[in-house]
This record gives structure tokens, sequence and C-alpha cells, in this order.
């Protein structure tokens, strides 16, 4: 298992290989919630599957992906939509894009008995839309086997979410229970990129 | 031949094998024409959804993620256009996005809304085929323009082997008229 110091060197690393011209795609990194990550992944199995957003290095490497194919697929251009089918990870760069399909996976499943779960990755931006009300609804009220952890970072690119919907207490803040992790932290890094800008 | 024998005839084969399961909204319970058509379908094999036609289109690709062959229902163009976002973005993307690791073989079943005897006006009618296969680099489109196109077409997205989903597109004034 990753250590939060191996998470935040994997991520430095990136940083400094995006900020030098090297990496010729965009890049949304992690910073300040590797102790709550490491903490939802003691309850995620071999078996399991994990759906992220466009930020998903952390996840990939707790799912136990290796930090050098993780890297080579950064440096390949698809640090947005990692998808590792020997770790049951699929990533994606829509807004909300993973959360059906989850679900879907959830109800398989479901339907097939086997020993395993699905852990959904979203923002607290993600978490206001209409489909992930749809998709946790629908879980929550079929039983189904899956678990949505809502990653609150308070912004989402320049907006802030609270601000946006007018709304002090969002959907899901705070909650947690079988169907819902709920954790918020503050990142160093912007929404996109290192931090500097590059001119490549 | 008829047109609409050969979509039941085709929707029990599909039934036929066990990884298949039929989602949508009137699968299990009448609503549509495309309803009757599944009314000899073991009820276990239908899933009636709730109205969510990006749910119903992300739960398709999750299904078939996970190895099931899911036939996805949605009785009109118009209907399916709500959930665009994952048919394109996700189900058609996702070989890809996966260099080749993930399949998902997927049926897809809409139809050009039937204009005849009565005109349901602009929301409900429209033929948005040749659209769809400009935007789908994976999918194979398909629109079924006579009865003896039906079960090949069907058959085929069911045994296909190349990780493509199928998108299989009916006519509704046929079920009448052919």
């Amino acid at each position: 298992m990753m250590t939060a110091q191996d998470l935040i060197a994997f991520e430095d690393e990136v940083a400094a290989r995006f900020n030098a011209g090297k990496i010729r795609a965009p890049v949304h990194l992690y910073s300040g919630n590797e102790a709550q990550m490491i903490e939802v992944f003691k309850g995620i199995g071999k078996n399991d599957w994990v759906f992220c957003s466009w930020r998903s290095h952390y996840q990939c490497l707790l799912k136990g992906v290796p930090p050098a194919a993780v890297m080579d697929e950064i440096m390949a251009g698809r640090s947005i939509s990692l998808c590792f089918p020997e770790q049951r990870i699929y990533s994606s760069a829509i807004v909300g894009g993973v959360l059906p399909i989850a679900v879907g996976t959830a109800l398989a499943i479901a339907r097939s008995g086997e020993d395993a779960r699905v852990h959904c990755f979203m923002g607290e931006m993600t978490a206001e839309t209409g489909i992930a009300h749809e998709s946790i609804k629908y879980s929550r009220n079929h039983r189904l086997p899956i678990r949505f952890v809502v990653e609150d970072n308070e912004k989402s690119v320049c907006t802030d979410t609270r601000a946006a919907w007018n709304q002090s207490k969002l959907s899901f803040e705070n909650q947690r229970d079988e169907y819902i992790h709920y954790y918020r932290y503050q990142t160093r890094y912007p929404h996109a990129g290192a931090g500097q800008r590059v001119q490549f | 031949m008829k047109y609409f024998d050969e979509l039941k005839r085709s929707m029990e084969f599909l039934a036929a094998d066990p990884r298949v399961v039929f989602m949508g909204q009137a699968v299990a319970v009448p609503g549509t024409a495309m309803s009757n058509t599944l009314k000899d379908v073991a009820p276990g094999r239908l899933i009636e959804l709730p109205v969510a036609e990006e749910l119903q289109m992300g739960m398709t690709t999750g299904l078939a993620l996970a190895g099931q062959v899911p036939v996805s229902i949605f009785p009109r163009w118009n209907f399916l256009m709500c959930g665009l976002s994952q048919l394109v973005n996700h189900l058609d993307k996702l070989a890809v996005m996966s260099n080749g690791g993930y399949k998902a073989k997927a049926i897809v079943r809409t139809g050009i809304g039937s204009e005849r005897p009565l005109h349901p006006q602009h929301q409900h009618v429209g033929d948005y085929t040749e659209a769809l296969r400009l935007m789908c680099k994976s999918i194979e489109v398909i629109r079924l323009d006579e009865p003896e196109d039906i079960f090949p077409a069907y058959e085929r997205a069911l045994l296909r082997d190349d990780g493509r989903s199928t998108l299989i597109v009916e006519y509704g004034d046929y079920y009448s008229e052919k």
C-alpha cells in the first residue's frame, strides 16, 4: 500500500514534468487529501471496481497499478481518462460521466452474485448534478453494492460551488453512511496543471 | 415476413443468451409499441427503469463492462438524445480510452417516431441516424429498412466479437405498414 509520502512524491513528480513541458496533455493533480484517500481504500478490495473522474492518480496507485504504469499513461497524454482493466479502474473526463456507468456495473454484480463492490469518486460540484442524484437514489433504493465518495475541495475549476448554488451546506455534506462517503480537503494545485504557466 | 414479427423473433433470439438483459421504460410493462415485442421474454430478464435516459445509457455501459449484453431500449430518437453524452462520450470511446483493454458489447434499440395515423408533431418524430453515424467512431449504427434486415442485424450485434456495440434503429410506422 502506498503511503501518504509516496502519493505526494508521485504527484510532485508529475507536476515537475508538466512544468518542464514534458507532458503535452492536461493533468489534474491531488494534494492535501492523502490521509482521507488511504482511509477510503482500506474498504476497497482487489475485485472491487473503482470509477473516477479526470483526477485519478491516487486511486490508480492505491488500487495497485504500478507507479511506472500510471506514469507511462500520464506521459502518453491520458491523465484525464486513466483506465486499467486489470485493476478494474475506469476514469472519465466528463462531469458525472462515470456515475451511471458505476451504477450499471453494480447492478451487474448484484445480478450475478459476485463478491465485489463498486466505488465511485466525484467532486462536490458533480455531486450536485442531476445525474448524481439519480445514480445515488437508484443505487440506494435498489440496495446495489456501491459506494459514492464525494471529495469536496470547494471549487469547480475556479467556481465556488456553494456560492454558485447559493447553498451554504451542500446536498451530501458531512454524510457518511453505506452509500455516501463525504470528505473535505484543500489542495495546493489548481484545477488543471501544476501552478506554473507552461509555454509549449 | 412482417416487420413486427421479425422484431419480436429477434428479441426472443436475444433472450436465449443468458448474458442478455433488456432495460428501459416500458420493457416489463406495456407502454410503447416496442413493449409488445418483449411480451414473451421471461420477466427476470426485463429491467423496468424510471424515466432517466442518461442514467439508463450509463447503466448500459456499466453492465457491458461487467460482461452482460444489455439491450437498452429507447422508444424513439428524441428520448435517446437525452442520453447522447453517455452514448458518444463513453460507450463509443471505451475501447480507445483503455488501449483496447475494455470491450463493451451493448445493443441500443431506438426508433423513428411513428407519424401515422397520428402525427405527434415536432418532438416525437425525426430520424437522427446519419447524425449519430457521424458522431460515433466505434458504435455500428444500423437502420432497419426492411423486415428481412431485422434478424441478421440483431444476430450480428449479439454474436460479434470485435468489442463493438450496435445501435439499431427501427421505423415506428413499419409496425403496421410492412
